[in-house]
């Protein structure tokens, strides 16, 4: 990969929104373009990384980044949850944003080549593991099973649906998706992720997981694949904090000794059950 | 080391404004207490007054300030942001040790990480410092527990020590030696070291019996903390007794928890500003939705004394976080400045 | 300099800050150690005082509004034509609403305007009635209407009684003295339903049922009798009335007391004991929302006086106030019963003695208080409103029947929006002032920086309105002012600038007789009396009589918090405050209903689950928050804005506002 950018640290670059989508209920993707040339070429990321967006006369916020480090258009996928993200969600396309970033450490991506890798993902889970999937996907030969669990309330909580009609068609790509409850149109399993997880057949040997969803569906999933013999160590997650500056030093989002901007959002469940704070 | 009169004194402070806005401790006329802020007047200045109620952190690292002011036109979708920088020289007289090595905590945590504080950096580049030995403890004082006092050992430009009716003048930087070049300091004997040392430790011997006794009990009171051997009930004996006002993160000469807010103004522009902000408070961790990881007060509080004592903060710092000036138990409204917290684990250390 | 010394101007505590001036703005704010009262403390919202000072969400010029619109008009135009439509209006059917924030001068002359130039009498604070109530019993039993102790002396106290509200987040810095003296060696008692924090910092804390408040005091009197825990010959040689009391007294039941309240006759009588034992005695209470109501108030009047703790000695009842200026505001006669200094409205040698000083007649009509005149008074025309807000949600649709709402006032807000005429206020730093706080300390605030050009203050717009009603006003400074407040309260008659500029503020009575004021209430000041305030005529409370039905088995009542108070206006319109306010509206977007962790295993509810709560005559869904601060059979709900309150509660708040003792009978369903 080619060497990072140095981050956009203080002054917001400008962007524009090239295009909007309504992903589910009060979810809605946003593309974008820097229109700083040099910017746009230069803004290199890794998965799990995340930035700070800013939605002038609102105010800035923290998001993760589901695309790919390579070959992807840039966006973000943004939930309306508080006064900046509600005017986020007034934008319209050819709106200018602010970025700041990328921060934050990223999922392992070299380290993990060669091994097996289990998605599981519950809700808005799965933006933060979006960009790490696709970029494996990418790399395809370079690595064992790769697999992929997602759960919502209900099929039109899904998010990504376009990205998973092209996981269902891609091989070697084994895919598991479920709903909470049945409905008339649905295929895929009904219950939720961590049933799911215990009754896959998965690998255990030479694995890593990446797990990504609300709290309770978190800490379940952790539970059944800790019984399937994956190490804690070698289970990944990004936490989510309230933050203000990106760069470790406004403290807004300090666990322990660890500051999830710089220190994070990727942590080993091994390390997060350290922090003594709930995920 | 120099000789500084007292009638050059004046001689310093008027050098020093030339290039510089002064800054130092005076006394409120009206309630006597003494603040340490802009002189307008150098007369003002007042190298004898206890340590001074607030520390210089505001110099560096404002309670209010602009970061970047922008002007978005959603018409014609023009975007135009400016950095606001702070520019202006300062100098700092009279600083104590403790004071010092509050700015010397907030150098490494803003600019010794992994990334640079720009906003910090504007404030710290043009500074000149000059720090005095405190050469008798005041009642609140603990320094000689923190390893950051009674006399400064670096970062100044100039250090001051008061010796009978005159001052010892240590330099600490290029600046400084041209400074006392300029005004011409007679340079002080070989004697001079003794001298400063039989201050300082007659200062040293001075300090009250709860600050020298503590000594060794802050630092088994930051293994415990680091640890985390402590049991549940110190803390909320602790969150029982905060108020959550914010003060003890306010007056710390090392806390630098900030928040960041747009503002729009009424020209149509939005200011970025950014303002102290405290662990102590429930909305601090709070994230947009509904999700506060940090939930009771005497978690947060918890936090609050992590930062300050614990080794792995004091690795960011290459000291401990907390410099003993005393401050948060005088402005707490409850009883938890850090020395009481650091006296109620004591406590339970010792089971009293 | 940049670093001020001025006053804190959110609560009643008044404590002492500096602030940061750059530029003409205030950029920050820091406590000032030597205040003799907050002694370098400043609470969450001091703290951050400076956030709202630099504000721009502010009103900046005047307006007049036509065809529905608000115009920008001139200072003047906006004054003339007040005048002018103030001319088409009888002096009663004019009511003002003062502002407990604003400054004696501001409200002296709010005070002189409506009664010297427009004629009318109803002039009130808000509904806030606490502070009102407080000064009649207190001036009933012979004392001052305020603070008859010293906070000063607090330090040395050996016994604190604190009924009521949650002085800690109502008045954190005295609230903080409190635990000072507490752990100076202090008893803390606090007399609550819930379990609040100042409960927590308290070594006794009495729970007893919502509405048995007057019980409580009533029955520790009693118990002191009964141990003849009293000081014959004092009582004999210092009040009036004994005699009288001591039959009243006969009639309390213990039994009944104890059945009523649900406090042990045990921990009662420890408590009488201590109390009666203990050498300096303090009482506190808040007076604004959860104040005591009268009943309570002159019950715990008589437990002082009767155990011989007041006039005696440094300690006494201190009335709490809840903002800054509230007391100086009743000091200055704005009520309807009360004339400046505390004369009775309804004597006529007070009209006559205040014709004088005025040089003009003034109407004999008794005047009602605003929230009386909006609910009763068919006749009212106009309002004239400095600063309020919270106050229009309740009368909103009488105030749009009004002709003519003219609000004076610094930021925009419910009332603004249904104005006439809106003119400018500056802030409280933009402008010279004094300020009289919980304690008696009448406090002066220099000017700090300037306000929007078109900014003047309110007693100067009020001038240039009374002279272009003809009246010959001349006041062109603030101190001017003061000095004519100092001819008319004798409580302040002692009190100038220069000497105010030389202090930390002094206590009234200031006077020939206390040059540098007076820190506590001694016999003499008295008149060498007290007499016990035996309230035969009060209106008992309603649900004192109703036993509670069966229907309605919980008791529900309400309160504040840190945050949101009655200062709404002001905490939106900063950043830290306000985002601890949102941070719990996020938890609870449609408010919360606190509820016993045992009520709510037995209802089988879930935090957060959303419950109907029922009263008699209406409904609202709340979410339930567990808390281990109420007790079983309780119900606790915040009383903040409108954004947290439902029409329900808006129905009864006037009630609820009233006091601590009231409480709501309701029943509780899962919602949906």
């Amino acid at each position: 990969m080619e060497g990072n950018l140095v981050p956009i640290v203080t002054v917001p670059e400008i962007a524009t929104v090239v295009e909007i989508r309504d992903e589910i209920d009060e979810v809605k993707t946003f593309y974008f373009h820097f229109d700083r040339l040099e910017i746009e070429q230069a803004f290199k990321i890794r998965s799990g990384q995340f930035i700070m967006c800013t939605v002038f006369g609102a105010g800035e916020f923290a998001v993760s980044l589901p695309f790919s480090p390579e070959n992807d258009r840039k966006h973000i996928s943004v939930r309306r949850v508080g006064k900046v993200t509600a005017a986020l969600h007034q934008l319209q396309p050819g709106d200018k944003i602010g970025v700041r970033g990328p921060f934050g450490n990223g999922f392992p991506f070299e380290e993990i080549k060669g091994r097996n890798i289990i998605y599981v993902a519950g809700g808005i889970g799965l933006i933060p593991l979006r960009s790490s999937i696709v970029h494996v996907l990418q790399h395809r030969p370079e690595f064992g099973r790769v697999i992929l669990v997602y759960g919502a309330r209900s099929s039109k909580d899904l998010m990504y649906k376009e990205s998973i009609r092209e996981w269902k068609a891609t091989e070697n790509f084994e895919t598991y998706f479920t709903i909470d409850r049945p409905e008339p149109d649905w295929t895929g399993e009904v219950g939720f992720v961590n049933q799911l997880v215990a009754k896959l057949l998965l690998p255990a040997d030479n694995t890593v997981a990446f797990v990504c969803g609300p709290p309770v569906m978190f800490n379940s999933v952790i539970k059944e694949l800790k019984l399937k013999g994956i190490k804690e160590d070698k289970i990944y997650s990004t936490l989510e904090r309230h933050m203000k500056c990106g760069i470790g030093k406004c403290q807004h989002c300090a666990i322990g000794r660890t500051l999830v901007c710089v220190d994070g959002p990727v942590y080993t469940y091994k390390q997060i059950k350290t922090l003594g704070e709930q995920i | 080391m120099y000789w500084l009169e007292r009638h050059q004194l004046d001689n310093l402070v008027k050098k020093l404004t030339e290039s510089y806005e002064l800054f130092g401790p005076r006394r409120d006329k009206v309630s006597n207490e003494v603040i340490f802020d802009r002189l307008a007047n150098p007369l003002e200045l007042d190298l004898e007054a206890p340590i001074p109620y607030n520390p210089p952190k505001y110099i560096l690292f404002p309670h209010y300030e602009e970061i970047l002011r922008y002007r978005y036109d959603r018409q014609s979708k023009q975007v135009a942001i400016e950095k606001l920088s702070h520019l202006k020289p300062k100098a700092l007289v009279g600083l104590r040790s403790c004071d010092l090595t509050g700015i010397l905590c907030l150098d490494r945590f803003f600019l010794g990480q992994e990334f640079v504080d720009e906003v910090y950096l504007e404030h710290r580049k043009k500074l000149f410092l000059i720090s005095n030995t405190c050469v008798r403890p005041f009642p609140q004082c603990f320094c000689v527990c923190t390893d950051s006092g009674p006399s400064a050992k670096e970062g100044f430009d100039l250090d001051l020590t008061r010796v009978g009716d005159r001052y010892l003048v240590e330099v600490g930087s290029k600046k400084g030696q041209n400074l006392v070049e300029e005004l011409g300091l007679k340079e002080a004997g070989e004697e001079a070291a003794e001298l400063k040392k039989k201050v300082v430790d007659e200062s040293v011997s001075s300090f009250d019996a709860f600050a020298l006794e503590n000594k060794a009990w802050i630092s088994r009171a930051t293994n415990r903390l680091t640890t985390g051997f402590i049991k549940p009930e110190v803390w909320e004996y602790i969150g029982n007794q905060c108020f959550e006002c914010g003060a003890c993160s306010f007056v710390c000469p090392t806390c630098s928890c900030f928040n960041v807010e747009d503002v729009n103004r009424l020209d149509g522009t939005t200011d970025r500003i950014r303002t102290w902000d405290s662990c102590s408070f429930e909305g601090y961790t709070k994230m947009a939705g509904d999700h506060n990881p940090r939930k009771p007060v005497e978690d947060r509080r918890n936090k609050r004394f992590f930062c300050k004592l614990s080794y792995s903060q004091s690795k960011k710092y290459l000291r401990p976080g907390c410099v003993g000036c005393g401050r948060c138990a005088r402005v707490c409204p409850g009883d938890i400045g850090l020395p009481n917290v650091v006296t109620y684990i004591r406590r339970e250390i010792t089971g009293d | 300099m940049p670093y001020e010394r001025a006053v804190c101007n959110f609560c009643g505590t008044g404590c002492g800050h500096l602030l940061q001036v750059e530029e003409g703005r205030v950029r920050g704010v820091y406590p000032l150690p030597g205040h003799p009262l907050s002694q370098g403390r400043l609470c969450v919202r001091g703290w951050h005082i400076h956030e709202l000072l630099q504000t721009e969400e502010r009103i900046t010029s005047a307006f007049i509004r036509e065809n529905g619109e608000l115009r920008l008009v001139l200072l003047e135009q906006a004054i003339s034509y007040t005048a002018e439509r103030f001319r088409k209006l009888g002096g009663e059917e004019v009511a003002f609403l003062a502002s407990p924030r604003a400054s004696n001068e501001d409200n002296y002359l709010f005070g002189k305007f409506a009664r010297a130039v427009v004629k009318s009498n109803n002039l009130s604070l808000s509904s806030d009635a606490g502070q009102e109530e407080s000064a009649k019993v207190l001036l009933a039993g012979g004392g001052w209407p305020a603070a008859t102790g010293s906070l000063s002396k607090l330090k040395q106290a050996d016994f604190i009684l604190v009924a009521g509200g949650d002085l800690t987040k109502q008045n954190p810095i005295i609230a903080s003295e409190i635990h000072r003296a507490r752990r100076a060696g202090a008893l803390v008692v606090t007399v609550s339903p819930r379990k609040t924090q100042m409960a927590r910092l308290s070594q006794v804390h009495l729970r007893p049922v919502p509405g048995t408040f007057s019980l409580v005091f009533e029955g520790l009197t009693r118990i002191l009798y009964e141990e003849k825990k009293f000081q014959a010959d004092y009582l004999e040689k210092c009040t009036e009335n004994f005699e009288a009391f001591f039959k009243k007294l006969e009639q309390v039941d213990l039994g009944e007391v104890v059945a009523r309240t649900g406090l042990s006759l045990e921990i009662l009588t420890e408590v009488a004991r201590k109390f009666y034992e203990s050498k300096l005695t303090y009482a506190f209470y808040p007076t604004g929302v959860q104040s005591l109501d009268r009943k309570t108030m002159s019950a715990l009047f008589n437990l002082m006086l009767f155990a011989g703790k007041l006039g005696q000695g440094a300690g006494g009842i201190i009335p709490v106030t809840g903002i800054s200026n509230l007391l100086g505001s009743y000091d200055l006669g704005l009520s309807p019963v009360f004339l400046p200094g505390y004369l009775d409205a309804s004597e006529e040698k007070n009209v006559k003695k205040l014709e004088e000083l005025w040089q003009t007649p003034l109407s004999r009509k008794p005047g009602q208080s605003v929230s009386a005149c909006l609910a009763e008074n068919k006749s009212l025309r106009a309002l004239v409103v400095v600063d309020h807000d919270e106050e229009i949600i309740r009368n909103v649709n009488r105030i749009k029947e009004l002709e003519l709402v003219v609000y004076f006032g610094a930021y925009h807000n419910n009332f603004a929006s249904l104005a006439q005429v809106i003119i400018p206020r500056p802030s409280y730093a933009e402008a010279e002032g004094t300020y009289t706080n919980a304690e008696r300390r009448v406090q002066l605030n220099r000017k700090k920086v300037d306000p929007p050009s078109e900014v003047r203050p309110l007693w100067k717009n009020l001038t240039e309105l009374a002279r272009a009603l003809g009246h010959d006003w001349k006041y062109h400074t603030a101190e001017e002012i003061f000095s004519e407040i100092a001819k008319v309260v004798p409580q302040y008659s002692g009190l100038t600038y220069a000497q105010l500029d030389s202090h930390l503020g002094l206590k009234w009575p200031c006077d020939e007789k206390h040059p540098q004021g007076t820190d506590y209430l001694m016999l003499d000041e008295a008149g060498n009396k007290f007499r016990f305030v035996l309230d035969e005529n009060v209106r008992p409370q309603p649900q004192a009589l109703a036993e509670q039905k069966a229907d309605f088995p919980f008791k529900l009542t309400v309160g504040r918090s840190n945050y949101f108070w009655h200062q709404n206006s002001l905490m939106k319109r900063t950043f830290i405050p306000k985002r601890e306010y949102n941070a719990l509206l996020l938890l609870y977007p449609k408010g919360f209903v606190e509820i016993s962790e045992e009520d709510a295993r037995r209802l089988q509810l879930r935090e957060k689950q959303l419950v109907r709560i029922i009263s008699e005559s209406a409904e609202m869904i709340l979410a339930v928050r567990i808390s281990p601060d109420v007790l079983p059979g309780q119900l606790y709900v915040p009383y903040f804005i409108e954004d947290m309150i439902p029409e329900f509660l808006l129905r009864q708040v006037a009630e609820l506002e009233k006091n601590e003792e009231f409480f709501l009978p309701v029943r509780l369903e899962k919602a949906g």
